[in-house]
């Protein structure tokens, strides 16, 4: 276990130094969510939304749009190629366990979607003048979010077989990610049943944690009073136990689809 | 080329267990193919074992077999006692593994590929004690680091001849080079068991000596090694034991001496002209020869232009081999020489280019691939 821990540490660092030498998935995996973040608050203008400025409201759900991009695709694209040119099968073949490289390069996204949010975090500040009021209960979204969504990565990498493929296989999630969940807009804009299925996506948790967590307000349901503290927590509980289950599912999926080497014929 | 301590602690690790690799009527299929139907072999311990055979024959997947990639469907597999597959948390740091072909992440530069292996080998308890670097004049050496490299990754890529490689990036390298980096990383944490899928492949000459010694420093030094190759002579240099194999089974195995001597010595000389018969020539050490008739063109043209392409070089030959397979596999080509001789005598021939010569392993491998083909 010590030494899965280790092993899953250093495999995270090489994927953070892999990524910095990489300008395409620094511009794709990075600088995408940000850019868009910036289009989205543009495009809101100064109105309110569920009782919060347009651009607070956008920004604390832009970590649903990191997910897509510094965690699913970035772990697509990297589980296939990997596959692909036999590196996925070296790692197996030597030290570290299964475990260990699936964790390290969870860990990888992990740290690239929170120095992600670091950065939001100043822009928040800088724009809306807001403190995150609940620090824990955004970590914990986004490990909750990370987990879901890495595994929901090594399920998809399997269905796709090569690093080519991987913009198409990638694009049904990241459309419903983008459109179902409520990152730009509350979810009750959503007719009635859609806004159902759209609360119980892994994406729509997250979202709703994180900004009840950065605006320390009730954004589970669209009221968006404020909380207290130990509020927010009993708030988020139906959220984990979502998230709970979808690390049930894409767990299922990942031992499923996931392949260590390249399929034969 | 130096070689560095590389293996102090891998006779010490492990006593007892005599065969580090057991392997009991193994299948594998890959759905409805069949690629391994049912082999048996065992591995002492300090032993270069080496398995040929023909392409397709089923050597990787035997080898993968025992690292642990996939369960066996059939038979039994051991390797240090243990289950490969179930048991991969004990076996793993205790193992080097060189695939027939792996990936390297091309961005990462041979250094830096290595100092990952040696990270993910002291994370699991196996900390590497190569060094090197240090000695070498001229170079500055700050706090154990050459120039930025540490010095047991610099040990480890002079161990493979790659030192003066260490900052390029891995997908410069050529493929003798990345085949090096490959033994260099399957080496590095001292292994009690290696397994060396076609090591030599792809390599100079130069680097295949070098190989050779880093496996036989190894094995001296008490670790295993499986190995497979299509170098006859590689196996015939570093092996105690070997096994062919075609098709999925194997079909001769025994030590490299044993093999040699049951392919028989050869006695191979030419008659002049065409018309001898098996009826004329002897029978020697119970076995009679293998005539080949040979040469001559049409036989006639008396002297041809100098330098000309179309004129037939050699007059009419018959070639005449004969392989003993007596049981006295020391002496049997001497004691069959003196009746050929004889013969000779008698008949006033002259056996021209006559050729003794003990069997190779290349007979042996063509006479079992001839046999299924
Ligand atoms: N994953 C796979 N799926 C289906 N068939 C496979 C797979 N891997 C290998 N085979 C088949 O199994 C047989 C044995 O392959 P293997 O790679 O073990 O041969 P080999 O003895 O190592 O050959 P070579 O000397 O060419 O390396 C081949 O016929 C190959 O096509
Ligand atoms: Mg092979």
């Amino acid at each position: 276990m010590k030494t899965d821990v280790l092993h899953a540490v250093r495999l995270a660092r090489l994927d953070l130094t892999l990524v910095a030498r990489n300008t395409t998935v620094l511009f794709n995996v990075l600088l995408l969510p940000l850019l868009m973040a910036w289009m989205f608050t543009g495009a809101q203008g100064g109105a309110e939304v569920a009782g919060v400025p347009g651009g607070a409201f956008v920004l604390t759900g832009v970590p649903g749009l990191m997910l897509g991009f510094a965690v699913f695709i970035n772990l697509v694209n990297s589980f296939t190629a990997r596959r692909e040119e036999l590196v996925l099968k070296r790692l197996r073949g030597g030290q570290p366990s299964a475990l260990a490289v699936m964790a390290g390069s969870g860990l990888g996204a992990l740290a690239l979607l929170l120095g992600q949010m670091a950065l939001l975090g100043i822009w928040l500040h800088r724009t809306e003048g807001v403190l995150p009021a609940n620090v824990p209960l955004i970590l914990l979204a986004a490990v909750l979010g990370v987990i879901v969504f890495a595994l929901l990565a090594a399920a998809f990498s399997g269905l796709t077989p090569n690093a080519e493929m991987a913009q198409i296989t990638v694009l049904p999630v990241l459309m419903v990610m983008l459109l179902g969940a409520p990152i730009a807009f509350p979810l009750d804009v959503l007719p009635g049943p859609l806004g159902t299925v759209s609360g119980l996506l892994p994406v729509t948790p997250v979202v709703e944690m994180m900004r009840t967590g950065f605006l320390g307000a009730d954004h589970f349901s669209s009221g968006g009073e404020a909380l207290s503290t130990a509020g927010q927590w009993v708030a988020a509980l139906p959220s984990i136990g979502i998230m709970a289950v979808w690390i049930g599912v894409t767990g299922l999926l990942a031992r499923w689809l996931f392949r260590w080497e390249p399929r034969h014929g | 080329m130096r070689t560095p301590q590389l293996a102090d602690r891998v006779g010490a690790a492990s006593g007892g267990l005599d065969d580090v690799i057991e392997v009991g009527g193994l299948r594998q299929r890959y759905g409805d193919f069949e690629a391994v139907r049912g082999i048996s072999f065992t591995v002492p311990r300090g032993e270069v074992f080496a398995l040929l055979g023909t392409n397709g024959a089923g050597k990787t997947t035997t080898m993968e077999v025992l690292e642990g990639f996939r369960p066996a469907t059939d038979g039994t597999v051991r390797v240090l006692g243990l289950d490969p597959v179930r048991q991969q948390r004990e076996l793993r740091p205790r193992v080097g593994i060189m695939l027939q072909e792996g990936g390297f992440l091309g961005d990462l530069t041979v250094a830096e590929t290595v100092d990952l292996w040696k990270g993910l080998s002291e994370d699991a308890g196996r900390p590497v004690t190569l060094s090197g670097g240090a000695e070498l004049p001229g170079r500055l050496t700050l706090m154990g680091r050459v120039r930025g490299v540490d010095r047991a990754t610099m040990g480890a890529l002079e161990l493979v001849g790659l030192e003066s490689k260490a900052r390029v990036k891995v997908k410069q390298l050529s493929g003798g080079q990345k085949r090096r980096l490959d033994l260099a990383l399957a080496v590095l944490s001292a292994p009690e068991v290696l397994f060396l899928d076609e090591p030599t492949t792809g390599m100079d000459p130069e680097a295949r000596r070098t190989t050779w010694k880093v496996i036989e420093d190894l094995r001296d030094a008490g670790t295993s090694v499986l190995l497979t190759t299509h170098y006859l002579e590689e196996a015939e240099r570093l092996a105690t034991r070997l096994a062919i194999m075609h098709e999925g089974r194997i079909h001769t195995h025994g030590t490299v001496e044993e093999v040699v001597a049951a392919s028989g010595d050869r006695i191979a000389f030419r008659l002049p002209g065409t018309s001898w018969t098996f009826g004329d020539l002897p029978v020697l050490d119970g076995v009679a020869p293998v005539l080949t008739y040979a040469g001559g063109g049409d036989g006639t043209a008396a002297r041809p232009a100098a330098g000309s392409p179309a004129a037939p070089s050699t007059a009419p030959f018959t070639e005449v081999v004969y392989t003993l397979t007596g049981a006295d596999t020391e002496t049997r080509a001497h004691a069959a020489l003196r009746p050929l001789m004889a013969w000779a005598d008698g008949r006033g021939a002259a056996l021209e280019r006559l050729a003794v010569r003990r069997g190779t392993l290349e007979d042996v491998f063509m006479r079992v691939v001839g046999e299924q083909r």
